[in-house]
C-alpha cells in the first residue's frame, strides 16, 4: 500500500527532467543574457567611441577646408584683382567733379567690423549635450520619482 | 542497451567536461604566462596610444573691415610608406618635376629598404597644393585598377605613395602691406615663428598652444579628446583699399623723383589708429624667403618704425607748440631775422641763407626760417624745449604694436653727447634723429587737441569665440587745447599764405614742409636731403594726418616741392574714402537741385 500511495505522489519522469534541464540552463541562460547584454552595450560603446574618432578627423577636415577657402575667396577679392576686374568692367576712378556728397539722416557711415560677440554675452543655446544623457541611473530614479512627487505635492499646497 | 547508453554519455560527458577543463586550464596559464604579460606590454605601449601633435590654426590677421590680409590654404605633404612601395619607378616617373622634384632623389627615398625600426616612412616633398593631389589621387586610382596590390612588377603602380595635409599660412595680398603684417616663417613647420610687423608682435597670440597628446586607439579608452583652440584672430586698424592707394602714391614719388626710399604714414590722430603705412622697400610674404634680396645691407623691414633720421622742419611744429605753449611767443610775437644766428659757439642760417626781416611767428613757420626757430628755442630755454621734446615722445618709443621699432636716444642738457649749440639745431629739425611714426604721433598731439594718442594698429582681437575691441590710449598731453587750436590756425593760414602745394581744393589743411640735410661722415651741405611733409585735416576737426617722407630726393632737395604735392594726392583720394565732404558741399548740392 505504501509504494502504491508514494508512487501516487511522484511526478513523471520526463517532468522531472525538464525540470533539472531547466533549473541547470537557467544560470546558463541568465549568464548568456548578460554577456549579450555586456556585449551590446561594449559594442555600441565601440561604434560611439570610433565615431567620435571620425567626427573629430571629420572636424579637422572641415575646419581645414573652411580656412582653405576663406583663404581662397580673399585670393579671389584681393585688392588687384578687384581693381583688374573693375578695370576690364569699364569702371575708372570718378574725377573730383562728379563726387557729390549727401546728407543721410541717422546714417552712421560704414559699421564696424563684428567676427564674434564682444565679451559678456554667452549664447542662449544651452549645454552641447542634453543632461539626460550624462545622469546616472540613481539620479534618474530620485529625479524621475522623488523629486517629481515632491514637486506635485508642492504644487498641491 | 540501456547500460550501454548511460555509459556512453557518461564518457562524452566526461570528455566534454575534460575538454573545457583543458581550456580552461590553458586561458589561464596563458594570462598569467611572462610572454603574455611581455606581448601585452608592448601591445599597450605600441597600439594602445599614438602620439598626436595638434598645431592650432595660426590666426587670421584682417583690415579694419574685414577682408584677409593673413590666412591659411591647405596643402599636403607626400611621401612614402616604403613597407608599400612596389613600383620606385612608378613613383620617381610621376613625381618627376613636380615641387622641383627630381627623378634621382624620389627614385632614391622610394627604394630605400623598409626596416620597422628605422625606415618606415620617407617624405618626398611638401607644400603642394590640393590641385596636385587631386591628379596624384587618379593616377593612383588608375593604377589600381589596372594592377592591384601593385602585384605585377611590369605594371605601373604608385602603391605606398600617401599624402598628408595640413595648413600653411598664406598672404591673398602678396606684398600689400607686407611692412606691417611681417611673415610667418610657415616653411619651417615645426619651430616656424613670426618676424616683423603684427606676425612677430602678436606672434603667441597668433600662434596659439600647440599641443602634443596621447590619443588613444582602443575606442573604449576614448573619453575625452583634446580641444585644440585656433590661435587668435586679429582686426587691424589698416585700410586696405587706403594702404593700396598709399603705397601706389609712394612708388610713384620715389620713381618720380629718382629718390632712395620713402615712406608714407596716414593716421586718424583723435585715436592713434594707422590707417596705413607704406615703405619700400617690399616683399611678396607668400615668398618670405626672398627677403633677404629685397633687403640688402642694413635695410629696415619697415623704415616708419625702423628708421631714425634727422626730420629736419618738420620738426618746427614742436618747437613753435611749446614756445606757444610756455607763453614765450604768441601770434603777435614779431622776430626781426638777421638771416644769421650765433650761438653756442656756431652760426645758425636760414635754408636760402638770408635774412627775413620782421616776422610774425606765422612767417617764421610760413618761410621755414631756421635762424628764428633757433632765436625761439633758446627763448624758450633747454629745460623747458627738453621738457617738451620728452611730452612729445622724442627720444622714446611709441610702443606701437609692431615688431622691430627703433629709437635714437635725445640727447638732452646734462649728457655727454649734449652740446649747447644743439638746443639751436634741435629747434629745426637737424641733431635730432627720430623715426617717421614718432614725428607723426608727436604732431598728432598738435591737430588732436594736445593729446598724444598711442599709435597702434590691433582694432581688436577674436578668441575664443569673442570679440575684444581695443580702447585708444593717451600717451601724454605735451600741450594745452587752446595752444594745439592756436597751432592749427597757424599752420592752416601759412600753407595758405604760401599757396602750398599741399593744399586740398575744399579742405582746410595744416601742415609744415621738411626739408633736411644729411650729413655724410659727418659733414653737412651736400644735395643729399630727407624731403617731408607732415599735414592734417579737416583742421576744424582733424580727422586724418598724413606724414611723407622721401629720403634722397634728385630731382628737388625741397620737402615743397618733392612731399608737399604727394601728401596732397594722398588727401585728395584719402577724404573720399573716409567720407570726408568739402566745405559748403552741401550747400552747393541743394543750389544745384534748387
Amino acid at each position: 500500500m505504501a509504494r502504491k500511495s508514494n508512487q501516487a505522489y511522484k511526478q513523471a519522469p520526463w517532468r522531472r527532467q525538464i525540470q533539472s534541464i531547466g533549473l541547470s540552463l537557467l544560470p546558463v541562460v541568465t549568464i548568456a543574457v548578460i554577456v549579450s547584454l555586456y556585449l551590446i552595450i561594449s559594442a555600441q560603446a565601440a561604434a560611439a567611441g570610433l565615431q567620435i574618432m571620425n567626427l573629430h578627423y571629420e572636424e579637422e577636415e572641415i575646419l581645414r577646408t573652411i580656412a582653405n577657402q576663406r583663404t581662397q575667396l580673399a585670393l579671389i577679392t584681393s585688392y588687384s584683382q578687384m581693381h583688374k576686374q573693375a578695370e576690364k568692367m569699364g569702371y575708372e576712378v570718378a574725377p573730383e567733379s562728379n563726387v557729390h556728397y549727401v546728407t543721410i539722416e541717422g546714417y552712421q557711415g560704414q559699421s564696424a567690423v563684428l567676427f564674434a560677440p564682444p565679451p559678456g554675452i554667452e549664447n542662449d543655446f544651452g549645454p552641447l549635450v542634453n543632461e539626460l544623457y550624462n545622469q546616472s541611473l540613481s539620479n534618474w530614479f530620485l529625479d524621475t520619482f522623488f523629486t517629481a512627487s515632491s514637486n506635485s505635492i508642492r504644487g498641491d499646497s | 542497451m540501456k547500460k550501454s547508453s548511460v555509459s556512453r554519455l557518461n564518457l562524452i560527458g566526461v570528455s566534454l567536461s575534460l575538454a573545457s577543463i583543458l581550456i580552461i586550464f590553458q586561458m589561464v596559464r596563458i594570462q598569467n604566462s611572462t610572454k603574455h604579460q611581455e606581448l601585452s606590454r608592448w601591445a599597450d605601449e605600441e597600439y594602445s596610444y599614438a602620439i598626436e601633435n595638434y598645431y592650432p590654426e595660426r590666426g587670421n590677421i584682417y583690415d579694419r573691415w574685414g577682408r584677409l590680409l593673413a590666412g591659411n590654404e591647405d596643402v599636403y605633404e607626400v611621401g612614402v610608406m616604403l613597407e608599400y612601395v612596389t613600383n620606385p619607378t612608378t613613383i620617381a616617373q610621376t613625381l618627376d618635376g613636380v615641387n622641383q622634384l627630381n627623378y634621382k632623389d624620389i627614385f632614391t627615398s622610394a627604394s630605400k629598404k623598409y626596416d620597422p625600426k628605422k625606415s618606415v616612412y620617407a617624405v618626398l616633398t611638401d607644400f603642394l597644393p590640393s590641385g596636385v593631389i587631386d591628379a596624384l589621387s587618379q593616377i593612383k586610382q588608375d593604377y589600381e585598377l589596372t594592377n592591384p596590390y601593385g602585384r605585377k612588377e611590369n605594371l605601373p603602380s604608385l602603391r605606398g605613395v600617401v599624402w598628408y595635409p595640413h595648413l600653411k599660412r598664406s598672404y591673398p595680398e602678396n606684398s600689400l602691406a607686407s611692412n606691417i603684417l611681417g611673415f610667418y616663417s610657415f616653411m619651417d613647420r615645426e619651430d616656424g615663428i613670426g618676424y616683423y610687423g603684427v606676425e612677430e608682435y602678436y606672434d603667441n597670440l597668433l600662434a596659439g598652444t600647440p599641443m602634443e597628446t596621447f590619443m588613444p586607439r582602443n575606442p573604449y579608452l576614448l573619453e575625452e579628446l583634446p580641444n585644440v583652440p585656433a590661435g587668435a584672430s586679429l582686426v587691424l586698424t589698416i585700410d586696405r583699399e587706403i594702404q593700396a592707394m598709399v603705397e601706389k602714391k609712394l612708388d610713384e614719388a620715389v620713381e618720380e623723383h629718382e629718390a632712395e626710399s620713402g615712406t608714407i604714414i596716414v593716421m586718424d590722430p583723435r585715436n592713434g589708429e594707422i590707417l596705413a603705412m607704406a615703405s619700400q622697400p617690399r616683399v611678396n610674404l607668400n615668398q618670405y624667403w626672398k627677403y633677404e634680396e629685397e633687403f640688402e645691407g642694413k635695410t629696415p623691414f619697415n623704415r616708419a618704425i625702423s628708421e631714425t633720421y634727422e626730420p629736419g622742419s618738420v620738426f618746427k611744429v614742436l618747437t613753435m607748440a611749446a614756445a606757444f605753449d610756455t607763453g614765450t611767443v604768441d601770434e603777435e610775437t614779431i622776430f626781426n631775422d638777421p638771416g644769421r644766428f650765433e650761438y653756442g659757439g656756431s652760426t645758425i642760417y636760414n635754408w636760402n641763407r638770408r635774412g627775413w626781416g620782421k616776422q610774425t611767428m606765422q612767417g617764421c613757420m610760413q618761410h621755414s626760417l631756421n635762424v628764428c626757430l633757433a632765436w625761439v628755442a633758446t627763448e624758450l630755454g633747454k629745460e623747458d624745449f627738453y621738457k617738451y621734446l620728452q611730452a612729445f615722445g622724442i627720444g622714446r618709443r611709441t610702443n606701437i604694436d609692431l615688431g622691430g621699432e627703433e629709437i635714437w636716444p635725445l640727447s638732452t642738457p646734462g649728457d655727454s653727447d649734449w652740446y649747447p649749440i644743439q638746443l639751436a639745431t634741435n629747434a629745426f629739425g637737424q641733431g635730432v634723429a627720430i623715426t617717421p611714426i614718432q614725428l607723426a604721433a608727436a604732431v598728432s598731439a598738435v591737430a588732436n587737441d594736445g593729446k598724444l594718442m598711442k599709435p597702434h594698429v590691433l582694432k581688436a582681437i577674436i578668441q575664443d569665440g569673442k570679440q575684444y575691441n581695443t580702447s585708444p590710449q593717451v600717451l601724454s598731453v605735451p600741450i594745452k587745447p587752446e595752444t594745439a587750436k592756436a597751432m592749427n590756425s597757424m599752420l592752416v593760414e601759412s600753407l595758405k599764405e604760401e599757396s602750398s602745394i599741399a593744399l586740398v581744393p575744399g579742405y582746410n589743411i595744416a601742415g609744415k614742409t621738411g626739408t633736411a640735410e644729411i650729413p655724410v661722415e659727418g659733414v653737412y651741405g651736400t644735395e643729399l636731403t630727407n624731403a617731408s611733409f607732415v599735414g592734417w585735416g579737416p583742421a576744424e576737426d582733424p580727422q586724418f594726418l598724413v606724414y611723407v617722407w622721401i629720403e634722397k630726393p634728385e630731382s628737388s632737395p625741397w620737402g615743397s616741392l618733392v612731399a608737399a604735392p604727394v601728401f596732397s594726392s594722398i588727401t585728395q583720394e584719402l577724404v573720399r574714402y573716409l567720407d570726408i565732404p568739402p566745405e559748403g558741399s552741401e550747400q552747393t548740392l541743394i543750389a544745384k537741385e534748387s
